[in-house]
C-alpha cells in the first residue's frame, strides 16, 4: 500500500527500528529534560535537615569511611598522595559513574506509570538522572578543587597542575558516558527480569574493587594487574587521578580501549533502548 | 471538516497472558533464535496466526481488525463495557502501546489525556507541577508561560499555587490537573474518562471547552466515556467496541442507541435447561429468570418511563408444599428499595412460574438488581436468588431545563397540582 502511505505526518505499526528516534524530536522535549532534573533536585532534598548540602556531606562521610577503614586499618598504600584527596577524586568520579548506571537502570520500573499513559521520547528520562548526576559531580567536583588548594597551600603539596588536566573532563566524560551505556543496557532487561535489578545494585558496588578508586593500580602486584587492567574504567580512574592530582599509570593505548568501548556501549545501548522502548511497556 | 486526519487499518492488539518469568527467558531466546539467526517465521505470531494464539488461552486478543477514519474537526465517541478494548486503542494511537498487526497513520500533533495529572508529583507546587505535566503533554516553554495565568484561573486554585500539592484537596488537584490538560493545543486530542473525577460543574466547563475547541479550531477529539449522555452531547460519531471488536460505527445517537439495546439484551435473561447446571438448592432449582421491559418501540431506549415485567420459572422438588416467593430490587449501592410478596400457593413436584409488573415512571435513571427469595408455609426461607438480574434505566425528562443527577431512589409519577390559590393584593 504504497500509496496509503503518502501525505502521513506519522505512521504507527508494530515495528520498532533501531534508528527510530530523531535528534529533532529529543531536542523539542528539551525543557521536560530540564525540569525532570529540576523535579529530581527539590525531591531529594525538600524536608530535609540540611537539604543541597548532602551532595557534599555523602562523598564527605565516605571520604570518612574509606580513610578510617582502609587507610588506617586495612593499611592500603595510596603512594605519595595524601589519602583524603587520594580517596575523595575516586569518590567523586565512582559516584558519577555508579548513580549514572543506577539511576538510569531502572528506567522502566521506576516510570512504568507514567510511560503507560502518556508518549515522549523514554530517552529523555535516563538522559536527565545523568543530568542530574553531571550537576552533583560538578559541585563535588569544586569541593575537590578546595581541598587541593587546602593542601597545596598549607601541606606543601607540590602544585598538581601541568598540561595533563585537560584531559580531565575527557576522563568525566567517558565514565558518565560509560555509565549511562550500561545503565540503558540494563533498563531494557530489568523491566522484562525484575530480580536482575537487585543484581546490579550489587554488582556495581563489587566492581569498585576492580577498579583503582580505593588504590593506585601501581600497587597491585604485576601478577594480577591484568585483571583490573581489562576494566575499561581503569584508564579513566587513572587518568582522573594522573590530571588533578600529578600521580597515575595510564598509556595512550589504554585510554582508547576506553574510549571505544564506551562508543561501542553508549551506542550499541541507545539503539537496543531505541528498539525495546515501545514494546516493554506492555511487559512493566 | 475535510480531511481524514487519523486512519486505522486492520489494527490487532494481542497480550500474553500469564506472569513473565522464568519461561520467558527460554521463550524470547527461541524465538530470537528461530527468527533472527535461522531467518524463519516468529514461532509465536505467524505461525498460527494471532486467532489462534488468542484461542489458545496464552494470550488475549484486546484488539482484532480494527478499521476505521476520522476527518478534521470530529468528534468521536469511543463506547463499550469495560474490557472491550477502548483504552487499549487509545494507547495505541496514542503512541504509548505498539499493535501486534496492522497500522495507524495521522495527520498532525497528538496529545493524549488518559489519566488526570500525569506527571504530577505530590511533593511539588502547584507551578512547579503545572509546567511539569505541560511539558510531558508536549507543550512547549513559551506555551505554559503564556497560558500559565488563564490555567491558574480555569483551575481556581490560585491562592495556593505555591503550595506543595500534597497539601490540596482531592478536588483542587483535579481542578489544577485538568486545567493543564484543557488548554494543550494539539491537532488531536485523546480523552479517556478523565471526566469521572471532578465535579458536576466543573464536568461541565471542561466538556464545554472541549467541545468549544472542536468547533472554532478544527480540534479532531478522540473521547472514551461510560457516560452516554456525555457521548451524546459532544461528540458527532461512536465507535461501538465489544471484546475487542467492532460492533458499530456511524451517527452518535443510533450507535449509542444500538449499544444500550445491545447490552441490555445481554444481561435480561438467564437460563438453564436441566435442574442439574441450575442454581439453587435440593428444594428449589431455577430454570429462568428474566425482565421483559415493555417497549413502545422494539429499538427504544429501557428508560424511567417503561414498564418492566419480571419473569421466572423453577423447579419445586418437594410434593404438597406452600410456596410463596419475594421480589426485592436493590440499588447499585446495595440499599434495599422494596419487598414485594406473592400470594402463597400450594404446590406440588414440577415447573413453578412467577410474574410480577413493576410499572413505568416509577424507577429513577441509573442500575439496579433483584434478588428471588422463594418461601414455604409464608415463614421459611427455601433459596434466595441474589441478584439474578440486573437492569440499566435511562435517564429522560422532557421540558426539563435542569440537567444534574436526579435524587432519590425510586423517581415515581405521584398525582401532585400545583395552582395559584389567590392573587395577592388584589381586592
Amino acid at each position: 500500500m504504497p500509496e496509503s502511505k503518502k501525505g502521513w505526518d506519522w505512521e504507527i505499526t508494530s515495528k520498532t527500528s533501531y534508528w527510530g528516534w530523531s535528534m529533532r524530536e529529543i531536542w523539542s522535549y528539551r525543557h521536560l529534560l530540564g525540569s525532570l532534573v529540576r523535579r529530581d533536585f527539590l525531591l531529594s532534598y525538600q524536608q530535609t535537615v540540611l537539604g543541597p548540602l548532602w551532595i557534599l556531606l555523602q562523598p564527605l562521610l565516605t571520604l570518612v569511611t574509606y580513610v578510617l577503614v582502609f587507610g588506617k586499618l586495612v593499611g592500603v598504600s595510596t603512594g605519595n598522595l595524601p589519602p583524603v584527596l587520594f580517596y575523595f577524586s575516586g569518590i567523586v568520579l565512582w559516584s558519577l559513574f555508579s548513580d549514572s548506571f543506577g539511576g538510569t537502570s531502572n528506567t522502566f520500573r521506576d516510570n512504568a506509570q507514567v510511560f503507560s499513559k502518556v508518549y515522549f521520547p523514554r530517552l529523555i528520562v535516563p538522559l536527565a538522572v545523568t543530568s542530574t548526576q553531571f550537576f552533583r559531580f560538578f559541585i563535588q567536583f569544586v569541593m575537590l578543587l578546595l581541598l587541593i588548594g587546602y593542601y597545596w597551600a598549607f601541606q606543601d603539596l607540590p602544585s598538581p597542575f601541568s598540561l595533563i588536566t585537560l584531559a580531565f573532563p575527557f576522563a568525566v566524560i567517558c565514565t558518565a558516558g560509560i555509565g549511562l551505556g550500561l545503565g540503558l543496557l540494563f533498563s531494557v532487561i530489568t523491566a522484562k527480569y525484575r530480580d536482575i535489578a537487585g543484581t546490579v545494585t550489587l554488582g556495581i558496588r563489587l566492581f569498585m574493587y576492580l577498579t583503582p578508586v580505593i588504590y593506585p593500580l601501581e600497587s597491585l602486584p604485576e601478577k594480577y594487574r591484568w585483571m583490573v587492567q581489562l576494566n575499561p574504567l581503569t584508564p579513566l580512574f587513572e587518568l582522573n587521578r594522573l590530571s588533578l592530582l600529578g600521580e597515575g599509570t595510564v598509556t595512550a593505548g589504554q585510554l582508547l580501549y576506553s574510549i571505544i568501548f564506551m562508543i561501542v556501549v553508549l551506542s550499541g545501548a541507545m539503539l537496543v533502548f531505541n528498539k525495546q522502548s515501545d514494546k516493554l511497556i506492555d511487559v512493566v | 471538516m475535510g480531511d481524514v486526519v487519523i486512519e486505522v487499518e486492520n489494527l490487532s492488539k494481542l497480550y500474553r497472558l500469564g506472569t513473565i518469568g522464568t519461561g520467558s527467558l527460554r521463550q524470547d531466546l527461541q524465538r530470537w533464535w528461530t527468527t533472527s539467526v535461522l531467518k524463519q517465521e516468529d514461532p509465536f505470531f505467524q505461525a498460527h496466526g494471532t486467532e489462534a494464539l488468542a484461542a489458545n488461552k496464552q494470550s488475549i486478543l484486546a484488539l482484532q481488525n480494527i478499521n476505521f477514519k476520522v476527518n478534521q474537526g470530529e468528534v468521536l465517541g469511543i463506547i463499550g463495557s469495560n474490557g472491550s478494548g477502548k483504552s487499549t486503542l487509545l494507547k495505541i494511537i496514542s503512541r504509548i502501546v505498539r499493535p501486534t498487526k496492522g497500522a495507524v497513520r495521522g495527520r498532525g500533533s497528538v496529545s493524549s489525556l488518559l489519566e488526570v495529572g500525569t506527571g504530577f508529583h505530590k511533593e511539588l507546587t502547584g507551578r512547579e507541577n503545572v509546567y511539569i505535566s505541560g511539558y510531558i503533554l508536549g507543550m512547549s516553554k513559551s506555551e505554559i508561560r503564556e497560558k500559565f495565568d488563564e490555567i491558574v484561573a480555569f483551575s481556581g486554585v490560585e491562592a495556593f499555587i505555591d503550595t506543595p500539592v500534597k497539601r490540596y484537596s482531592s478536588g483542587m488537584y483535579v481542578r489544577l490537573a485538568f486545567a493543564v490538560a484543557a488548554h494543550l493545543e494539539p491537532d488531536i486530542l485523546i480523552v479517556d474518562e478523565v471526566l469521572a473525577v471532578g465535579d458536576a460543574d466543573f464536568q461541565k466547563k471542561c466538556l464545554g471547552k472541549m467541545r468549544e475547541t472542536s468547533q472554532t479550531d478544527g480540534r479532531t477529539i478522540l473521547f472514551v466515556s461510560h457516560s452516554m449522555q456525555a457521548i451524546n452531547n459532544l461528540c458527532d460519531k461512536a465507535l461501538w467496541l465489544n471484546q475487542g471488536k467492532m460492533m458499530e460505527l456511524g451517527e452518535v445517537s443510533s450507535v449509542v442507541n444500538k449499544y444500550i439495546m445491545g447490552i441490555q439484551q445481554f444481561k435480561l435473561k438467564q437460563e438453564w435447561s436441566t435442574p442439574a447446571e441450575a442454581p439453587g438448592n435440593d428444594f428449589i432449582r431455577f430454570k429462568s429468570v428474566e425482565l421483559v421491559p415493555q417497549l413502545s418501540t422494539p429499538d427504544a431506549p429501557l428508560d424511567i418511563r417503561t414498564p418492566l415485567t419480571v419473569k421466572f420459572q423453577f423447579w419445586n422438588m418437594t410434593d404438597d408444599v406452600l410456596l410463596s416467593t419475594s421480589l426485592l430490587l436493590f440499588s447499585y449501592g446495595g440499599e434495599c428499595i422494596f419487598d414485594v410478596l406473592s400470594p402463597a400457593s400450594r404446590c406440588d413436584k414440577g415447573l413453578v412460574e412467577g410474574e410480577c409488573n413493576i410499572p413505568g415512571n416509577f424507577l429513577n435513571d441509573g442500575s439496579y438488581y433483584f434478588s428471588i427469595i422463594v418461601v414455604k408455609d409464608t415463614s421459611v426461607e427455601l433459596y434466595n436468588y441474589e441478584e439474578c438480574l440486573s437492569v440499566d434505566v435511562e435517564d429522560y425528562r422532557e421540558n426539563i431545563q435542569w440537567y444534574g443527577k436526579w435524587w432519590g431512589a425510586v423517581r415515581p409519577k405521584f398525582p401532585f397540582r400545583l395552582h395559584q390559590k389567590e392573587m395577592a393584593f388584589q381586592q
